[in-house]
C-alpha cells in the first residue's frame, strides 16, 4: 500500500520523491503558524494512529489514510503532519522505509493537499449533504490519487511491477469508499458545528 | 486565548480519542514472513500483521550467492513450499506486488539431516526442485527397506527423526514469535503520540521566539 518499504523503488524515484517531499515540507512549515500547530499535531496523531489499522483485502491489506481530511483542514500543513506520522511509523513499527519516506509523503500528502484546495473552494456556502458530498468526493479522489502515485512510483522503478498494478488499483477502491464516508461525515459535522476549524472565509484555498 | 484553543481542539480531539480508543494491540500494516524447514522442505507463508496473507503472489528462492534457484506462487491460503535438492543457505522472498515484499532465510543446518547430499560441485537447485506433495521423506524410505546395520546410517536416521520432531514442536513457537515481532504495542503508539506532542511544543516555542524577535 502507501507505505512502500526500502529496497523496492529505484534511486531516481527515491531522489525525486525526496526532493518533492522536502519542497512540500518547507512550504508546509512556512505556513505553520502558532495557532495552526495544535490542530496540525492532532491530525498528525490521528493519521499516525488510524493508519496503523489494516484490513485484509484480496492479496493485500488496506488502512485509513485520511489525507483528504487533512488536506481540507490543514492545506499544505498536511505535508509536515504526514511526514511526522510516516517517520514515526517507520522508526517505531517498520512500516514503510526511511529511504522511501519522501516518496511515501508525496504519495499520501500531495493528492490530499491538492484535492483539499479544490474542496475548500467548493465548500464555501455548502452545508449538510452538499458539504458531506464535497468532503467525501475529495477524500475518495485523494485515495485514488495516492493509488496513482504509488503505481507510478512502482512502474517507474521496475517494469516487473506493471502486471501487479491492477492489485494496487483494486485494493484502493474499497478504501476510497470508506474514506469518503468518514471524511464526508467529519466535514459535514465541522461545517455545521465548528466551521472555524475549516476557516473557509480566509485566504484562497488555504486554511488560516 | 484558552477559549480559542478549546474551539480548535475539541472537534478534532474527539476524533483522535475515538481512533485511539479503537486502537487494538494487533492492528498493523506490514508484510512479514514465517518460514521453516521440515523434512528437508522449505515452507511457510507471508502475512500482513493484523490479518491477511498474500495469495497467488510470487515467491522467489535464492541461494547463498544470490542466484535465483526457484520461482513459484503462493497457494490460495498464502502458503509456499519447495524442496531443495541440496542443503544450503537459502533466502526466500515474497512479493505481494503492491510495493510490499519480505525476505526470510533458512540456514543449511536446518536442511542438512533430511537431504541426501548431491554430487560435489552440483549447483543448488540445478535439479528439478518442486517435489510432489506425495513424495515420501528420505528417512521413511530408508526405514521401509532395512539394510544391514550401519552405525553411520543409524546416526543419520536418528538425527533426521529428532530434527523432524523438534521442527514439529518448534513451528508454533516460531509462528508466535513472528506474529509477536510485528505487533503494534500500546507503549510504542503512546510514545509516537508523545513525540508528536513534543514536536508541536518545540515548534510553538520556536515560533514564539521568532515572533518576539520581530519588531
Amino acid at each position: 500500500m502507501a507505505h512502500i518499504p526500502d529496497g523496492v523503488l529505484s534511486a531516481p524515484v527515491l531522489i525525486g520523491g525526496a526532493a518533492l517531499a522536502l519542497g512540500g515540507l518547507a512550504l508546509g512549515l512556512r505556513r505553520l503558524d502558532e495557532a495552526d500547530i495544535p490542530k496540525t499535531a492532532i491530525l498528525a496523531t490521528v493519521f499516525f494512529v488510524a493508519s496503523l489499522f489494516a484490513v485484509p483485502v484480496g492479496p493485500s491489506s488496506i488502512h485509513l489514510l485520511l489525507s483528504g481530511l487533512m488536506g481540507i483542514v490543514l492545506g499544505t500543513r498536511a505535508i509536515p503532519a504526514v511526514f511526522v506520522g510516516l517517520l514515526l511509523q517507520a522508526v517505531l513499527f517498520g512500516f514503510g522505509g526511511l529511504t522511501s519516506l519522501g516518496v511515501d509523503v508525496v504519495d499520501i500528502a500531495f493528492p490530499g493537499v491538492i484535492l483539499g484546495v479544490v474542496a475548500r473552494s467548493l465548500l464555501r456556502g455548502a452545508s449538510g449533504a452538499g458539504a458531506a458530498a464535497i468532503g467525501g468526493g475529495a477524500a475518495a479522489l485523494s485515495v485514488i490519487g495516492t493509488a496513482g502515485c504509488v503505481s507510478l512510483a512502482l512502474a517507474l522503478s521496475s517494469a516487473d511491477y506493471l502486471p501487479s498494478l491492477k492489485i494496487v488499483g483494486l485494493t484502493y477502491l474499497p478504501l476510497a469508499a470508506v474514506e469518503a464516508i468518514v471524511t464526508g461525515f467529519v466535514v459535514a459535522f465541522l461545517v455545521r458545528v465548528k466551521p472555524e476549524v475549516l476557516a473557509l472565509e480566509d485566504r484562497e484555498g488555504e486554511p488560516a | 486565548m484558552t477559549r480559542r484553543w478549546h474551539r480548535i481542539f475539541s472537534p478534532v480531539a474527539v476524533s483522535a480519542a475515538v481512533v485511539l480508543a479503537l486502537a487494538g494491540p494487533a492492528a498493523a500494516h506490514r508484510l512479514k514472513l514465517f518460514v521453516t524447514a521440515e523434512d528437508g522442505e522449505i515452507g511457510g507463508y507471508a502475512f500482513f500483521v493484523g490479518g491477511g496473507r498474500p495469495e497467488g503472489v510470487e515467491f522467489v528462492v535464492k541461494d547463498g550467492g544470490g542466484r535465483e534457484v526457484f520461482r513459484g506462487r503462493t497457494d490460495d491460503r498464502g502458503n509456499f513450499r519447495w524442496r531443495p535438492s541440496l542443503a544450503a543457505d537459502y533466502a526466500i522472498t515474497v512479493d505481494a506486488g503492491d510495493g510490499h515484499w519480505v525476505e526470510g532465510r533458512i540456514e543449511a543446518d536446518r536442511l542438512a539431516s533430511a537431504i541426501v547430499p548431491t554430487a560435489p560441485g552440483a549447483a543448488p537447485g540445478a535439479a528439478p526442485v518442486a517435489a510432489p506433495p506425495s513424495a515420501s521423506p528420505p528417512v521413511s524410505a530408508s526405514l521401509a527397506c532395512p539394510a544391514p546395520f550401519d552405525p553411520a546410517m543409524l546416526s543419520r536416521l536418528v538425527a533426521a527423526e529428532v530434527d523432524r520432531a523438534v521442527a514439529r514442536q518448534v513451528r508454533p513457537l516460531i509462528e508466535a514469535q513472528d506474529q509477536a515481532e510485528g505487533r503494534v504495542r500500546f507503549n510504542d503508539v503512546m510514545g509516537g503520540i508523545g513525540m508528536i506532542a513534543g514536536l508541536a511544543g518545540a515548534w510553538s516555542w520556536a515560533v514564539s521566539r521568532r515572533r518576539r524577535r520581530e519588531p
